[in-house]
């Protein structure tokens, strides 16, 4: 530990801050306690933008006064978190570790921060293949509780090696519980079970293992909303596979009704015409002229490299460039060898036509939609596909 | 991109003969600020759900605005038109319930001339022109410096950073031998960065190309040591954009990621061990940049499951809840549907009905239940918790319990657990009936949901064997039935959802009375011939008290014989002189009786004169 000078707060701050992310990484609130005259720690409030809260004692010094401070502390920082996990008609009392913290949603519309149910309800199960490392707000320990009849909690769970048989930790770890029979299934299964957290409001619980290979029962929270997970869709039109006309996952699990795709392909997952840097422009139109070299092999890459690239053209507002590609196939029609195939000057003739009306811009040719097909020809009777 | 390049098309190049004035740039001004005033679908929702606050729904904008401009003059020109326009159409605005005044709006002028040519317009930072209006000017030579500026400017309206994946190990055709470093660029959310930018350790690299510095984050691709599909704790998932979209390194590493395969990213450190931070990894065709959580956990060391409650129990039925689940995955339905009364329904509602169902009746445990540890109760369990049930399912249902009868008939073991119990645990016939009363359990759970689950229940009824009273009197002449009515109205506790798990307590004390009865010979059914009317011993006449109608409470014995005999009673007529009887007793030949003259007494007893 280094050494800080005592009255300069803010590097004392800070040098906490330090070991805290040396430690921790930098995600982890941290709590402060100091013993510090009031303005002094009213002032750091502020200056932390009023995010934090002074206890005092009320009254004389005494063991009473301090007692219930720090009782005042625990009940706001420290209450545990107990709920009710529930699939259906199987329940169990559990604690939830650490507390889950109030959340805003849109500050602009609903500044008023949301917090999760007390009443934890399984919608339903999916693979862990499907849920794909879900992004998520925090996540917890899900523990199994036995509540006495005034509902507070009865053992912890945490056994002493001198305790009885008759003990209540004992009789609670006899008596069969959900969670245990969850937590076993999920990890055996590979699976997560959906669960519901409020109003528009979900996370999943699975079997995580720490590094020395036991396993605990967790909970994660997504963020709230009616589609925290674009690639399950929306949350509410998840359903039972029942209802659907043929199980999604097929009769041997090979199959998903997951991942939803998109609308629209994306840019990486199209055939893009990209000419930001002149390398790009001669690529393409060297493409266009390998093949024209080679019909009529060649021929329906030729008109699909062709019609791409008029495309662009058009878009990009780029006329001119028709009409020297025209000029090129025209020149390659020249060069042509006695021994080509007759067809190819005439699909050369033909292509450097059609480029140069769509270079006009304004007759039908130059239309978007309308592309260059091949020319029928007596040698071309099955290269007359469309394009 | 292909409705953008399509629009852009149909928009075409301006006609160079045409006159000036009707491609000046002033008309995609003015439409961009009409644009900026139409409410989007978000806004309105939002403004309907807030009502009264609608207000709190902000309407905000940005014009970007790409052109050739004379001079500083002609763009304090097209900055005054646009101000002017927005001040028109705030106007309009104010009186519409279609459009929104623009509360603020950016105005960012990129002015582009050739190259080799010399810009005639200064660049100048952001400045307020109005409340509403701010606006700044870039100067750019036209080509890939209008690319590279627009990167920079992109970056900083949607709040995007870069990151280089570095170290991509790609084969190359020509040089087999070198490693060549082939970096790829990706464009992603800022917030993807926020670990980074928390801890201070940022490797921010750039390249200086005219004067615009670029940052970007470099992460090494990391090979995945396993195809193990893991759950990983991440804490963000971004959509990402290769700067680069089709150079060959980066269509390498977007098909690698488009054909199903994730990559773990490594965070390049000085030193001590490598820190995985990040994962690309693409659902559906769309690649995500997930931001994965590698700091310490404050959870370390929790609590072991054996330790804590229900810790103990070794016999859970994690295989059977195993098929639960898989049973009640979730699936999209993006079709809406709708029910019966014409409302919406929502899949998800009836996922939670659908549970609700299949955890009427469910064990968590194998040795509290029998008929799920058998083969022979599949098909009756499997079809019993559905909502509706076809013909075929009730036949099914039938065909099971007949199976389970000629089983019982066959004296065929049943899996029920001896552990726990003293001694040899409970005979042949009474392990059937603790089947048959789980079984009743199970279907009664579900009798609420049609007339066709009554009807199993009804056959179940029928067709099981009864409870031990019942038996016991159809053996001859046993005085010590009433030892048997007496200890078990004391023990049983007849509540129809645990009459099973009761039965095993009840097991022990008929095990006593069993050992006394040891030589007894039960008569077991079969279902087709119907069940010997009730006799009892004459002994026992007098004191079987008639039964009560419901005043109070009910005896149990009196709850016994009543069910016993409607069921009885639903199985053959009642015989005549049992019906005439009077005090249970007939007479017998009266018409023998009337023939010989004799009287007949008030009992119907004869009596001679």
């Amino acid at each position: 530990m280094d050494d800080y000078d005592k009255t300069c707060l803010e590097s004392a701050l800070v040098g906490v801050c330090n070991i805290v992310q040396q430690e921790w990484g930098g995600a982890i609130p941290c709590q402060l306690q100091s013993t510090d005259s009031l303005d002094c720690l009213e002032r750091l409030i502020d200056l932390n933008n009023g995010e934090g809260q002074i206890f005092t004692i009320d009254g004389p010094l005494c063991l009473k006064n301090v007692q219930s401070m720090f009782g005042k502390l625990i009940d706001l920082a420290y209450t545990p978190f107990h709920a009710i996990l529930k699939c259906g008609h199987l329940t169990a009392d559990v604690q939830v570790f650490p507390r889950p913290e109030p959340f805003v949603v849109d500050e602009e519309i609903d500044p008023i921060p949301k917090v999760i149910n007390t009443d934890l309800e399984i919608v339903g199960f999916i693979d862990i293949a499907d849920i794909s490392s879900p992004p998520v707000l925090s996540r917890h320990l899900v523990l199994p509780i036995a509540l006495n009849k005034e509902g507070d909690e009865v053992g912890t769970g945490i056994t002493d090696d001198n305790e009885d048989e008759n003990s209540a930790n004992q009789i609670a770890g006899k008596i069969p519980n959900f969670c245990v029979l969850l937590h076993g299934s999920l990890k055996v299964e590979g699976m997560v079970a959906i669960v519901q957290l409020g109003p528009e409001w979900h996370g999943m619980l699975y079997s995580q293992a720490d590094s020395k290979k036991k396993s605990n029962l967790m909970m994660s929270l997504f963020e709230p909303g009616p589609e925290p997970l674009p690639w399950l869709g929306k949350m509410a039109q998840l359903g039972p596979i029942s209802d659907a006309k043929e199980n999604p996952y097929g009769e041997d699990d090979n199959k998903s009704p997951f991942p939803l795709q998109p609308k629209n392909k994306r840019s990486y997952a199209q055939n893009v015409t990209v000419w930001i840097k002149p390398s790009g422009l001669q690529t393409d139109v060297q493409k266009i002229l390998r093949n024209a070299r080679k019909l009529p092999e060649k021929t329906q890459t030729f008109y699909k490299e062709l019609n791409r690239l008029r495309k662009a053209a058009l878009a990009f507002g780029f006329l001119d460039l028709l009409k020297g590609v025209a000029d090129m196939l025209e020149r390659e029609c020249t060069l042509l060898p006695d021994t080509a195939h007759p067809d190819a000057a005439f699909q050369l003739t033909h292509a450097a036509q059609q480029l140069k009306l769509a270079s006009t811009g304004t007759s039908e040719y130059a239309g978007y939609e309308h592309n260059i097909t091949p020319l029928h020809t007596d040698f071309s009777g099955s290269s007359a596909e469309r394009m | 991109m292909s409705s953008l390049m399509a629009a852009l098309a149909a928009v075409g190049p301006p006609n160079p003969r045409a006159d000036p004035e009707c491609c000046s740039i002033l008309h995609g001004l003015v439409a961009a600020v009409e644009t900026l005033c139409k409410i989007t679908e978000y806004q309105h929702e939002a403004r309907t759900l807030l009502m009264e606050n609608a207000e709190r729904v902000g309407n905000r904008g940005r014009i970007i605005c790409i052109t050739n401009a004379k001079s500083d003059s002609h763009v304090r020109m097209l900055e005054d038109c646009v101000q002017e326009t927005i001040h028109e159409h705030n106007k309009l605005a104010a009186n519409s319930d279609h459009l929104m005044q623009i509360q603020k709006c950016e105005l960012v002028l990129i002015h582009t001339y050739a190259v080799g040519e010399d810009s005639l317009v200064s660049d100048r930072p952001k400045k307020e022109l109005s409340p509403v209006l701010t606006s700044e000017v870039h100067s750019v030579r036209a080509g890939r410096h209008l690319a590279t500026k627009l990167n920079i400017l992109v970056q900083q309206h949607f709040d995007l950073a870069s990151t280089t994946i570095t170290n991509i190990p790609m084969k190359e055709e020509q040089h087999a031998n070198t490693s060549a470093n082939y970096d790829v660029e990706l464009l992603h959310h800022k917030d993807a960065h926020v670990d980074f930018l928390k801890s201070g350790d940022t490797h921010i690299g750039g390249s200086s190309r005219e004067g615009s510095f670029k940052e970007t984050i470099t992460l090494k691709w990391c090979t995945p040591r396993t195809n193990n599909i893991e759950l990983h704790y991440c804490t963000g998932a971004y959509r990402i954009s290769p700067v680069d979209v089709n150079s060959r390194p980066s269509s390498c590493l977007t098909n690698f990621l488009l054909n199903g395969r994730s990559v773990l990213l490594e965070q390049p450190r000085k030193s001590g061990s490598k820190v995985i931070s990040h994962m690309l990894s693409s659902h559906g065709g769309e690649i995500f940049l997930h931001v994965l959580s590698s700091s310490r956990s404050i959870l370390e060391d929790p609590p072991s499951i054996s330790e804590g409650c229900g810790g103990r129990v070794t016999d859970y039925r994690i295989t059977d809840f195993g098929e639960f689940m898989r049973e009640n995955r979730l699936t999209p339905f993006l079709d809406p549907r709708y029910k019966i009364d014409g409302s919406l329904e929502i899949p998800l509602e009836r996922a939670k009905d659908q549970l609700e169902k299949h955890t009427r009746y469910w064990p968590m445990i194998i040795s509290q239940t029998t008929i799920f540890n058998m083969q022979a109760v599949v098909p009756l369990a499997s079809v019993i918790v559905k909502e509706s049930l076809t013909e075929e399912d009730v036949l099914n249902c039938q065909k099971t319990i007949y199976n389970l009868v000629d089983m019982e008939r066959k004296n065929d073991p049943l899996p029920i657990s001896t552990v726990g119990t003293r001694g040899k645990g409970p005979k042949r016939d009474e392990q059937y009936r603790i089947m048959w009363n789980e079984l009743e359990t199970l279907v009664r759970a579900h009798i609420n949901n049609s007339e066709k689950h009554q009807r199993v229940l009804e056959c179940l009824m029928a067709c099981r064997s009864k409870p031990p009273e019942e038996e016991e009197r159809k053996k001859r002449g046993r005085k010590r039935e009433d030892k048997e009515d007496k200890s078990e109205k004391a023990v049983k506790d007849y509540e129809q959802e645990k009459s099973w798990q009761d039965s095993e307590r009840l097991k022990g004390i008929l095990e006593r009375g069993k050992e006394e009865l040891a030589e007894a010979e039960i008569i077991k059914d079969s279902p087709d011939s119907p069940e010997p009317p009730n006799k009892k011993p004459l002994v026992d006449m007098d004191e079987t008290p008639p039964v009560e109608k419901s005043k109070g409470p009910v005896s149990l014995l009196s709850l016994w014989s009543n069910r016993i005999n409607t069921a009885n009673s639903r199985k053959h007529q009642e015989f005549a002189g049992r019906l005439n009887s009077v005090n249970n007793r007939a007479e017998l030949y009266q018409h023998l009786k009337e023939e010989n003259g004799m009287e007949t007494a008030e009992n119907g007893k004869a009596s001679r004169q």
